[in-house]
């Protein structure tokens, strides 16, 4: 063995793993104790995961006769004092679009992972893709803001799943956690010590009965009242005043739809993340998320050692859209890509934050990754 | 015994089926009885795989992928829009058990309540065999599946379709395999030849999933016949019960068992092991009970049986 390599310190210890078993992981550590999900590719390794290992930590895990049934379980499990998760692809958000509209009405915490594939329909089971983008922010009834986070990695799937679990306990409110094929089913080596767990507040008790959803002010966030915790608990999916009774009284009403928004708009600041890697030579600036921001990071690290440096924001919190970051990093860039696996569906949003700034798509939708390369050519 | 099974083919040789698949067989043996005038309404399952992606189409009828949760109520606006055709077009909905006896049942529910004029086939290989072996509400009991682990297999005994859907009284019920290729064509023709909803039944052996060699995938469905897990029986108007099959050789439900890695944890649970028979013994009396009924002077009921309870 040469002398170098003898005398090198020993690596840290590092497994060969995938997104998905990040995520069972990071739920398991967050406490969550219920799950309930209905086969679908590439979802799937997360529910038989989560069967065989829910027991072993005194949960309950479920594996629904589909996807409605499998929401419906979480919601219900909320209700009465669980902490759960559910994953699905496409198809199964579909058919979770109801429900989410239930439980941004009822204000569940509550993490739906989608394992994103190509779609539109059955589209690719096995395939990349990033489609999902738009139809989580506005899947359901409506209209209504939602949290959704995006890991780009192995372990940001495992830190950004805790930080689901606590930003739905703080908002009471599902969050999405928006992950694809590639994320959750390619295999990985993780350092160890690259994951770092996050505190996952515990759910506030109430301390005053009878008032389930008071919020004054507005952006207020009332705590969960749970069933069976003593009092008598009323949840409904219509409109409601602060006793979950039914009601049509117009300022009343208004009050709770304008609550809805405000109690996630006004608390940007405890949901936006991004990565921000900006080089102050940069003319463009590429705007990544998710498995498409491993190329942006690659292409950047070529940019510089080509002496044509890029600068970088990878998203972590896609809605609310952090539009602060994204303002900051622009400055002074004369351009903005964003590659995507989709056809422009981010591109939008950063259009809509950053008017007059030249910004270009990167879009692949034939099922192949973005590569490095195309970055680097599309920025040329 | 008169062979009488076409020669004609309405499905491509080649397919993207696993060696020894008992659907890519059953779809073979179910189309010559159907004929070329046919629409395959296939929703999420191994078919929608097994067809093939271009060049390699395997069907040569048309066929129309759907969502999961729609392979019967697809194929009713399929067969409404040719009614007003005036074409008399048979159109069939081709599901695995995830499609039918889980997500696919409020449809297939709603079909057969309104008697919808389609055939629809239930190709039961006891799991979600497309993405990966998790149970389904077919999995048998003491079944290994990957959300049935060894430590927990299947508890529940398998979910029995064909009373659901006897119970809504549509014209036609069968339970086949492609193990008894005659059986199986005489009832696609016989569901043909009627109007309204018929269902059929189709155990049908997955050699990944079920854990076993691909060279006795014919032998293990004849052997779920013949040990009475699976008996073959046709049911009219949802009370007219006919077996049509009294199994000739003495095939304790074991030797069913035990060919298949899945029941493993069967056989290191001899209780339940024990349990799971009675219930197979329980199933087949109830079923030639309800032969006799229907049939209370027929002479041809082996002497075994006719003593039945």
């Amino acid at each position: 063995m040469p002398q170098a390599m003898d005398q090198r310190a020993t690596p840290p210890p590092r497994e060969y793993t995938d997104g998905s078993t990040a995520i069972v992981r990071a739920a398991l550590e967050a406490g969550c104790n219920f799950f309930a999900g209905y086969p679908i590719t590439p979802a799937s390794p997360i529910l038989t995961m989560m069967m065989r290992e829910m027991p072993r930590v005194g949960g309950i895990a479920v594996q629904g006769e589909d996807e409605i049934a499998s929401i419906g379980m979480c919601i219900g499990a909320v209700m009465a004092g669980a902490r759960a998760l559910t994953a699905t692809s496409g198809p199964g958000i579909s058919l979770y679009s109801e429900n989410l509209g239930l439980a941004v009405m009822g204000e569940i915490p509550l993490v739906v992972v989608d394992v994103q594939r190509l779609g539109p329909a059955t589209g690719g089971a096995t395939t990349v893709g990033q489609g999902d983008v738009q139809f989580v922010r506005w899947g359901t009834s409506g209209g209504y803001p939602i949290i959704a986070l995006a890991p780009s990695s192995v372990p940001e799937c495992y830190h950004l799943t805790m930080k689901a679990f606590d930003l739905a306990e703080r908002f009471r409110c599902p969050v999405f956690l928006l992950t694809d094929k590639e994320l959750n089913m390619t295999m990985a080596t993780v350092a160890l010590d690259a994951y770092r767990p996050v505190d996952v507040r515990p759910r506030p008790r109430a301390e005053e009965p009878g008032r389930p959803y008071r919020y004054t002010p507005a952006e207020d966030v009332p705590p969960l009242r749970h069933y069976g915790a003593g009092e008598t608990v009323r949840f409904t999916g219509s409109t409601h005043d602060e006793r979950a009774f039914i009601t049509k009284h117009p300022p009343t009403v208004d009050a709770l739809n304008r609550h809805l928004a405000a109690k996630i708009e006004e608390h940007r600041d405890e949901i936006e993340m991004a990565a921000a890697d900006l080089d102050p030579r940069a003319e463009t600036l590429v705007v990544s998320y998710g498995v498409t921001a491993g190329a942006a990071r690659e292409a950047v690290r070529r940019s510089r050692a080509g002496g044509a440096p890029l600068s970088s924001v990878v998203l972590q919190t896609l809605w609310p859209v952090p539009e602060a970051t994204l303002r900051r990093a622009a400055t002074g860039v004369r351009r903005v890509l964003v590659p995507e696996l989709n056809l422009g569906q981010y591109r939008r949003e950063v259009e809509r934050v950053l008017p007059g700034m030249d910004v270009s798509g990167l879009n692949r939708v034939d099922g192949e990754m973005i590569t490095p390369e195309q970055i680097l050519e599309a920025v040329r | 015994m008169k062979w009488d099974i076409p020669l004609g083919e309405e499905i491509h040789p080649g397919n993207l089926g696993c060696q020894g698949c008992g659907g890519a067989l059953a779809m073979r043996l179910a189309l010559k009885a159907l004929g070329p005038d046919t629409v395959a309404v296939i929703p999420a399952c191994c078919w929608s795989i097994i067809d093939g992606a271009f060049p390699v189409h395997a069907l040569k009828v048309p066929v129309f992928h759907t969502a999961f949760e729609t392979a019967a109520v697809a194929a009713s606006g399929i067969k409404a829009a040719k009614d007003v055709q005036g074409k008399a077009t048979t159109v069939i909905a081709w599901a695995g058990d995830g499609g039918t006896f889980d997500i696919g049942i409020q449809a297939l529910s709603g079909a057969a309540e309104r008697n919808e004029d389609i055939i629809y086939a239930c190709y039961d290989n006891e799991a979600y065999m497309n993405t990966g072996i998790q149970r389904s509400s077919s999995t048998p009991s003491g079944t290994w599946t990957t959300t049935t682990p060894d430590e927990r297999p299947e508890s529940r005994p398998k979910k029995n379709i064909m009373e659901i859907m006897a119970a809504h009284r549509i014209p036609y019920a069968a339970t086949c395999t492609p193990a008894y290729p005659d059986d199986m064509l005489r009832k696609f023709r016989k569901a043909k030849s009627i109007k309204g909803t018929r269902f059929l039944h189709i155990l049908s052996v997955c050699p990944p999933g079920w854990k076993m060699p691909s060279d006795r995938a014919i032998e293990v469905m004849r052997l779920a016949v013949q040990s009475r897990v699976f008996p073959l029986y046709e049911v009219e108007d949802g009370l007219a019960y006919t077996m049509s099959l009294w199994p000739t050789e003495p095939v304790p439900p074991e030797d069913y068992f035990r060919v298949q890695g899945r029941f493993r944890p069967l056989f290191e649970d001899p209780a339940r092991l024990e349990r799971i028979k009675a219930f197979v013994d329980q199933q087949w009396e109830i079923l030639v009970r309800r032969h006799r009924r229907t049939h209370p002077d027929e002479a041809g009921i082996p002497a075994g049986e006719a003593a039945a309870r």
